[in-house]
C-alpha cells in the first residue's frame, strides 16, 4: 500500500477504498489462476535450476584450474626440496665433523683454536681405561708461552718446557702426554690396589703425590695363615707406570722357609714386570699357578 | 694427666664452636663412640666441655693426643690464621724426588731435636698427599709453649710450604732448615706473599685459579656478558655508552679472567721513587730524594674488587699491571723502586 509522503492518502477517503478494492482484485486473480501462479513458480523453479547448474560448473572450472596450477607446482616443488636436503646434508656433515672434533680426545692429543693460540687437551689413559685430561693454553707470540694450565704441580712443567717448548714444540707435547700418562698409571694402579684389594693389606697404602714410592704390607691370602710381606716399590723412571726398584722383605724374626723365600723372590719378580692390581688379581686366584710371562 | 695439659685441653676444646663439636671430636678419634654416648651434649658448653675433659683424662690423654686436637680444630678454621708461603729448590739435575712421607717426618723431627730438645713436633696426614705440621717450641730450658704452635701445611713433591705466622721469629731459620733438608731441598726462601685463605694460597702458587678451558667438547665457554639495557635512555647515549662499556668488559676479562679470584685481604705497595708531577715548581718533584712512602689495598675479597673497579666505573681500564700481575707472579707484597 503506497501512503503519500506527507502521511495522507491523497484523494481522500474514497480514494483509497478505491486503491484497496484493486488490491484484492489483484490477489483474487491470483487465487483465480493458479495456474498462472504456478507458472510463476515454475518459472522462477527453472530459474533456480539455471542458477545451480551455472553455480556448479563454475566451481567444478575452479577445482580444475586449482588442480592444473597445483599441477605445474608440482614440478617447481622438487627444486625446493632438493633445496632443503642439502642443507640437511650440510648440517648433519656440520654435525659429523663436530663429533669427530670432539672424539679427538680419544687420540690422547688434541686441541681447539683459541682467539690467542691454542688450547691442547692430554688425555690419559692406562689398559683402555680413559683417565683425567689435562690442558695447556698456549700463547701463540714469540716467544711461545704457556697462559694457563691444569698440569699437577709435581710434574716438572717448567723443566720439559725450559729443554723444548721454544725449540720443537711436538717433542714438548709427547714428553708431557709420556709424563702425565705414565702417572695416570701409575696413580691408577695405586688407587685400584687401595680400593679393590683393601683386604691384602695390612695396614695403609704410603704413597706420594708422583705416586712413584708405594710401600705397603701385604698377605697372599687375606684370610690365611701366610706371612705378611713387605713390599717397596720404586719408580725412579717418572716416564714408565712399571717400577724400577722391587724389595720384598719379610716381616719377622724368624728366617723364611725355603717355600715362603721361593715365594718373595717370585713376587718380586711380579711386581717388576705386571701392574700392581694385575698381580694382586692373581693372587686373588687361589690355587693357580702365577703367571710369568711379561706384561702385553 | 697433668694439670697443665689438662688445662690445655680444656682451652682446646672451649674453641670449638658447639655446632662442629660432634664432627671434630670424631675426626679426633680419641674418645670411643661409647664414651661420647655417656656425654650429654644438650647441656651447656661449659660443663660439656668439664664432662669431655675427664674422659679425657680417663683414657689418659697424652701431649701428643692433645696436639692433635689442635690441629683438627686448626684445619677446621684456618682462616684464623695468616699464612705465609715459602719456596724450596734443588739444585738443577739432582735425581728424581722420591719422597717418601715416614721418612720426611722422622727426618724433620731429627732436626728439629738435634738443634732444641724442647720441642712437640706433631704430623696428621691430609688430602693430596699432604701433610699438616704442628711445632710448639720450648727452649732449652723450658718446656714448650702449647698455646703459641707454628703450623706448616706441606705438599709432598711440590717447592712450596705454608706456614702459619710464627710470632717467634729466631726459629724460622731451624724450621727452614728442617723442611728443605728432610724433603731432600737445598735452598728455602720467603714468598712475598701472605693471606688467611690458605685454599687461596694454594691455588696461586699451584697455578690452579684459572680452570677454564676451550675445548670441543663443551659450548661456548667464553660468553660475552650482555649489558643490561637501560631502555628509558636515549637510544643514541645507550649506542656511544655501550661502545666503552664493552671495551672495558673485554679489557677486564683479559686481565682476570673468567673464573672465580683467589681470595686475598690485601696488596702492599713500598714505593721508593721519585715523585712525578705534572706541576712545575711543586716542592716534591724538585726532591732528589726517593719519596718513600707505603700504598695498602685492602677488602674482604681483593681481586674480585679490582676486577670490579673499571666495569664500576671507578676506574680507568686497563688497570695497572702492578695491581693484576698479583695472582700470576704470586706475590702481594710489592717493593717499587725506579728503574
Amino acid at each position: 500500500m503506497e501512503w503519500a509522503n506527507d502521511g495522507k492518502s491523497k484523494g481522500g477517503v474514497l480514494a483509497h477504498l478505491e486503491r484497496l478494492e484493486i488490491q484484492v482484485n489483484r490477489s483474487r486473480k491470483n487465487l483465480e489462476d493458479p495456474q498462472r501462479a504456478q507458472a510463476v513458480e515454475s518459472a522462477l523453479g527453472t530459474k533456480i535450476h539455471k542458477l545451480r547448474c551455472l553455480r556448479d560448473e563454475l566451481r567444478a572450472e575452479v577445482k580444475q584450474r586449482q588442480a592444473r596450477v597445483k599441477a605445474s607446482t608440482v614440478n617447481v616443488e622438487p627444486d625446493q626440496t632438493l633445496e632443503i636436503s642439502e642443507q640437511e646434508v650440510v648440517e648433519r656433515r656440520k654435525e659429523n665433523v663436530k663429533a669427530i672434533l670432539q672424539a679427538y680426545r680419544f687420540t690422547g692429543l688434541s686441541g681447539k683454536l683459541t682467539s690467542r693460540g691454542v688450547c691442547v687437551c692430554i688425555s690419559t689413559a692406562f689398559e683402555g681405561n680413559l683417565l683425567d685430561s689435562y690442558f695447556i693454553d698456549l700463547v701463540i707470540q714469540k716467544p711461545l708461552r704457556i697462559h694457563h694450565h691444569s698440569i699437577p704441580v709435581f710434574i716438572p712443567l717448567e723443566e720439559i718446557s725450559a729443554k723444548y717448548l721454544q725449540t720443537n714444540i711436538q717433542h714438548f707435547l709427547f714428553c708431557l702426554c709420556e709424563y702425565l700418562n705414565a702417572y695416570a698409571g701409575r696413580k691408577y694402579q695405586a688407587d685400584r690396589l687401595q680400593s679393590d684389594f683393601a683386604a691384602f693389606l695390612a695396614g695403609p697404602l704410603r704413597r706420594n703425590s708422583l705416586c712413584n714410592l708405594l710401600s705397603f704390607t701385604y698377605k697372599v691370602e687375606p684370610q690365611g695363615q701366610s706371612f705378611p710381606f713387605c713390599a717397596r716399590l720404586l719408580y725412579k723412571d717418572l716416564t714408565t707406570a712399571l717400577p724400577t726398584d722391587v724389595t720384598v722383605t719379610y716381616q719377622g724374626m724368624d728366617a723364611l722357609s725355603p717355600a715362603w723365600e721361593e715365594q718373595r723372590a717370585s713376587h718380586e719378580n711380579l711386581f717388576f714386570s705386571k701392574p700392581l692390581h694385575q698381580v694382586f688379581t692373581s693372587f686373588a686366584r687361589k690355587g693357580e699357578k702365577l703367571d710369568m710371562s711379561p706384561v702385553s | 694427666m697433668d694439670e697443665t695439659l689438662a688445662e690445655f685441653i680444656k682451652r682446646t676444646i672451649l674453641k670449638i664452636p658447639m655446632t662442629e663439636m660432634m664432627t671434630v671430636l670424631k675426626a679426633w678419634d680419641f674418645l670411643s663412640e661409647k664414651q661420647l654416648q655417656t656425654v650429654n651434649f644438650r647441656q651447656r658448653k661449659e660443663p660439656l666441655v668439664h664432662d669431655l675433659v675427664l674422659l679425657c683424662e680417663e683414657k689418659r690423654a697424652s701431649v701428643h693426643d692433645a696436639a692433635l686436637l689442635d690441629i683438627i680444630y686448626t684445619q677446621f678454621h684456618r682462616h684464623q690464621k695468616v699464612w705465609d708461603v715459602f719456596q724450596m729448590s734443588k739444585e738443577p739435575g739432582e735425581d728424581i724426588d722420591l719422597f717418601d712421607m715416614e721418612q720426611f717426618k722422622s727426618s724433620f723431627v731429627k732436626i728439629l731435636r738435634r738443634a732444641l730438645k724442647n720441642v712437640t713436633v706433631s704430623f696428621r696426614d691430609a688430602e693430596e698427599n699432604s701433610v699438616w705440621i704442628r711445632i710448639a717450641w720450648g727452649t732449652q730450658y723450658r718446656k714448650p709453649n702449647q698455646y703459641k704452635p707454628v703450623y706448616v701445611v706441606y705438599y709432598s713433591q711440590t717447592p712450596y710450604v705454608f706456614t702459619s705466622c710464627c710470632q717467634l721469629k729466631s726459629n724460622i731459620p731451624l724450621l727452614g732448615q728442617a723442611l728443605t733438608v728432610a724433603s731432600n731441598h737445598h735452598k728455602i726462601v720467603k714468598m712475598d706473599l701472605r693471606s688467611r685463605y690458605l685454599d687461596s694460597l694454594k691455588a696461586i702458587v699451584f697455578k690452579q685459579y684459572n680452570q677454564n678451558f676451550e675445548t670441543h667438547n663443551t659450548a661456548m665457554p667464553l660468553q660475552e656478558r650482555t649489558l643490561e639495557l637501560d631502555i628509558h635512555m636515549d637510544s643514541r647515549i645507550i649506542h656511544e655508552n655501550r661502545i666503552e662499556k664493552e671495551r672495558v668488559q673485554r679489557v677486564t676479562q683479559e686481565a682476570f679472567g673468567n673464573y672465580p679470584q683467589p681470595r686475598l685481604e690485601f696488596a702492599q705497595y713500598k714505593l721508593e721513587t721519585k715523585f712525578k708531577s705534572d706541576f712545575n715548581g711543586d716542592i716534591l718533584a724538585e726532591r732528589k730524594e726517593p719519596l718513600r712512602c707505603l700504598i695498602k689495598f685492602s677488602s674482604p675479597h681483593l681481586l674480585e674488587a679490582l676486577k670490579a673497579l673499571a666495569p664500576a666505573g671507578i676506574a680507568d681500564a686497563p688497570l695497572s699491571p702492578l695491581l693484576t700481575c698479583i695472582p700470576n707472579k704470586g706475590m702481594n707484597y710489592f717493593k717499587i723502586r725506579d728503574k
